[in-house]
């Protein structure tokens, strides 16, 4: 039954992609800027030099010719050629994917442990001094913009204190030979404990900086959704039954409760796994937000293509597994 | 309790972070800097940027270098001599070793130019950096050690060009390595490559059989420090904090309005350098009401730049004339100044038939919104009311950098970069009729005949005094209102020696050390 439904995620994404495709590149197109001006900057260049560089990118092409071009190239697992990197560019995102991915999965483990008990506790204590100072934290969390705190957390945790380095993934003098190339998976594995710290005294800053906003919007979404769970018949029910206290809550309520943070949390991982231009700039963390924000600029348009079309994979990929979820966490829900 | 299992976990974790991940005791001597850009590839023939050449340049040498009062000066080549207008001789340097052991010969100089400049020579590709070599046609190897480059017609800039080339064995291509030659390297540079950390880093060590680089340049030897890491962290604030943490050693685009966090600071210092990069509003020369001299005179007299470079720039740049930078070949230092005159600007405006002033618009990108506003509101006080536009850079070259005149554009606050210090790289694209960076899109046939001129005159003298004739006749016609040239500003540890900013941008770490 899963597997069927997987196959037919799987063939819904190709007119999602196709979409996608056509939009990015008419957008992409459509936007004023020429790659070959850019790329040029401020040199003496004859017109011929110029004309023999546009051939050199493919762009002296009419725009639906490339489009079919760039299609059928796709189909084939070939994304074209980074304007600027001279690599195919689906080398060039997967080099930056792997930073994205770790951070993302620290950033999410972090927002998840604190924002699930505090939600639950807040909901549970609803109304006392608890339930407003997380109200006024999370509130605080989810205003706070990311390149404003992450710099507080730099001057203080980097230039102050001299505890955590200001950027970076990983010290020099620390090497991983890669499996999942997640510098904190692969140093575990590695059995590189030396490495394992440094790796995670790099990862701490940004991780806080996002996990801290997301875990805020999670915290206040738990809080809701166990408040209204708490109300229902079958919670009454069970304590009417003289069940224990945590027995309800964790195995009764809060499974319930989750429904509306998991859709939450795979929306989020799908935002944080395109990555986040602001924080890697402000921690120089070599993530894949930077990459296609300056690809943007630079109008590098194979490059933002591919990634336009990743993102729009894990998006699809990611609601179907909170789909999943959801059939785990409440059994009557169907695929 | 589950949530104080938790809790738990999490102190326990950072705390390991914070005590595991201190950095290993100080044993090599490690140079680090703090820089703004990743290198986009390490091929020196497969880009057209300058942060990427900055980097690629400590690994690799050129046939040319520069001094640090920037006269060009043998670094592969012992010397050069010039045998005809189109003729150029290189002796290459004798006892010079590739990063792989094998010896520089003048076949490598050969492969490396014909890389460049042969159309389709790299996988099927041109070289982007063909043009910077003009009308080289053909390089030739004469003998061991000479080399013979011919060029099609005279281009009495091509020595200044070459320190722009690095040298590549013959037949580079880098094969084997994933991505081929643009993420390996084989040079004959101080530093050779150790890692390249995409997006994160580029990690380099001295390279011990370093012949020494150009006696022009003193100390001769191996480079000093042991390893050099160029640490990529694009945003300014956080370079400064990398700087006041002691993590890295060099910052490069320190912002001016954070000089003073660093001079401050008791470990720390600025160090500046004149820059290459000439700024100026670029008047639109070709519609209404800037068509008119005496309205771009007006705006020319109605700006106070000094108060700008003082307030905004904290004093780092230098006010200009003209196009050209004080260190640039030929330039002119008589040139008329249109100094700070509101009523001379108010009386050339109503001899226009503005006598209640004008109402115009100008372009900007967005880093430089401040400048603009300051001009903006400087100007306004002699009645050129400007409006200030914020807009995307590539939005603004479409815009401007076309061949026609722009309908909807009067000012555009730009800058031109010009690395070679020499009028070519930026008097003829911002100046000539029709040229790429014209966006003013200013004609006067008689500066493009001096231009045309001079950029083939081989008399260094001739050549030098018809720029200054233009650079006269460009002062009187005022296309722009001419700006200035900022300085680069770089923030250095207290601990670096021997180490100075360079005014062509490069970061050369051969001689820098640390105490």
């Amino acid at each position: 039954m899963t597997l069927g439904k997987f196959i037919e995620r799987l063939a819904q994404l190709v007119p999602v992609l196709l979409g996608v495709s056509l939009i990015v590149f008419l957008m992409m197109s459509l936007t004023p800027g020429d790659p070959v001006e850019i790329m040029l900057g401020d040199q003496h260049v004859t017109p011929e030099q110029e004309q023999a560089l546009r051939h050199d990118l493919g762009l002296d092409r009419p725009p639906h010719e490339r489009f079919l071009v760039f299609i059928g190239n796709a189909l084939q697992g070939d994304f074209g050629t980074s304007f600027y990197h001279r690599r195919p560019v689906g080398e060039v995102i997967a080099e930056r994917l792997p930073a994205t991915i770790e951070l993302t999965l620290v950033a999410m483990i972090l927002a998840l442990v604190t924002a699930i008990p505090l939600g639950v506790l807040a909901a549970v204590k609803k109304s006392t001094i608890f339930d407003k100072a997380s109200t006024v934290g999370s509130l605080l969390g989810v205003s706070m913009p990311h390149f404003w705190f992450g710099i507080l957390l730099l001057m203080l945790f980097a230039v102050h204190l001299h505890w955590l380095p200001v950027a970076g993934r990983i010290d020099y003098e620390y090497q991983v030979e890669p499996i999942t190339h997640l510098l904190l998976v692969d140093s575990l594995l590695r059995g590189n404990i030396a490495a394992f710290g440094n790796a995670l005294s790099h990862i701490i800053l940004p991780a806080l900086t996002l996990g801290l906003a997301m875990g805020a919007i999670l915290m206040r979404v738990t809080r809701t959704s166990m408040l209204e769970v708490m109300r229902a018949d079958y919670v009454r029910f069970a304590e009417a039954k003289g069940l224990a206290r945590h027995r309800i809550l964790f195995r009764h309520a809060l499974k319930n409760a989750l429904i509306p943070t998991v859709t939450v949390a795979a929306l989020e991982t799908g935002t944080l796994l395109g990555g986040n231009m602001i924080v890697e700039t402000i921690f120089g963390w070599p993530g894949l937000g930077r990459l296609v924000v300056e690809s943007i600029f630079q109008r590098n348009y194979p490059l933002v293509q591919a990634a336009v079309l990743f993102y729009a994979v894990t998006y699809v990929m990611l609601n179907f597994l909170a789909d999943i979820l959801y059939t785990i966490l409440n059994p009557r829900v169907k695929l | 309790m589950r949530l104080r299992t938790t809790l738990l976990a999490a102190a326990v974790a950072a705390t390991a972070g914070v005590t595991l991940g201190a950095p290993a005791p100080a044993g090599a001597q490690e140079l680090r800097v703090g820089f703004s850009a990743d290198a986009l590839t390490l091929d020196p023939a497969n880009h057209r940027n300058r942060e990427t050449e900055t980097i690629i340049r400590n690994m690799y040498d050129g046939v040319l270098t520069r001094t640090p009062d920037m006269q060009l000066a043998p670094q592969l080549a012992e010397g050069w001599s010039q045998t005809s207008p189109t003729t150029y001789e290189f002796t290459i340097r004798d006892g010079v070793t590739f990063h792989d052991g094998s010896a520089l010969t003048a076949q490598d100089i050969k492969y490396t130019f014909d890389r460049l400049i042969q159309d389709g020579a790299m996988n099927g590709q041109t070289s982007p950096r063909k043009s910077l070599l003009g009308p080289l046609d053909r390089v030739e190897v004469k003998g061991d050690r000479t080399v013979v480059f011919t060029l099609s017609e005279p281009w009495p800039i091509f020595p200044a060009m070459l320190p722009f080339q690095e040298v590549v064995p013959d037949g580079f291509t880098g094969a084997g390595a994933e991505g081929g030659a643009n993420v390996t390297s084989n040079g004959t540079g101080p530093f050779k490559l150790v890692e390249w950390r995409k997006g994160d880093a580029v990690i380099m060590e001295r390279f011990e059989d370093y012949y020494g680089g150009s006696p022009d340049n003193p100390p001769v030897g191996k480079a000093c420090v042991e390893r050099a890491i160029f640490q990529i962290i694009p945003e300014s604030a956080s370079r400064v904090a990398a700087l006041l943490a002691g993590d890295v050693q060099i910052i490069n685009e320190l912002p001016a309005h954070a000089m003073g966090q660093v001079e401050n600071n008791p470990d720390t210092e600025v160090l500046t350098v004149n820059g290459t990069r000439t700024f100026f509003v670029a008047l639109n020369n070709a519609q209404p009401p800037f068509d008119d001299p005496r309205v771009r005179k007006a705006a020319n007299y109605a700006l106070d730049k000094q108060l700008i470079i003082d307030r905004i720039l904290n004093g780092t740049a230098t006010p200009l004339n003209g196009v050209l930078s004080p260190d640039a070949f030929g330039h002119n230092p008589d040139l008329k100044e249109y100094g700070h005159d509101l009523e001379k600007a108010k009386a050339l405006l109503a001899e226009a038939g503005h006598e209640d002033g004008l109402d115009v618009t100008m372009d900007v990108e967005g880093p430089f919104k401040d400048t603009a506003e300051a001009i903006a509101s400087l100007l306004s006080k002699a009645g050129i009311r400007a409006k200030v536009q914020v807009a995307e850079s590539a939005i603004l070259k479409d815009k401007w950098r076309s061949d026609e005149a722009p309908e909807d554009g009067q000012m555009w606050l730009t800058s031109w970069g010009n690395g070679s210090l020499d009028p070519v790289g930026i008097f003829n694209p911002t100046l000539t009729t029709g040229g790429r960076g014209n966006s003013a899109h200013y004609s006067n046939p008689e500066v493009d005949a001096l231009l045309e001129q001079a950029a083939t005159e081989m008399d260094q003298e001739k050549r030098a005094a018809l720029y200054r004739q233009a650079q006269e006749i460009v002062n009187e016609d005022a296309p722009w209102i001419f700006l200035w040239l900022p300085q680069d500003i770089y923030g250095v540890s207290k601990r670096l020696t021997n180490w100075q900013p360079s005014a062509d941008s490069r970061i050369n770490l051969h001689d820098a050390c640390l105490k």
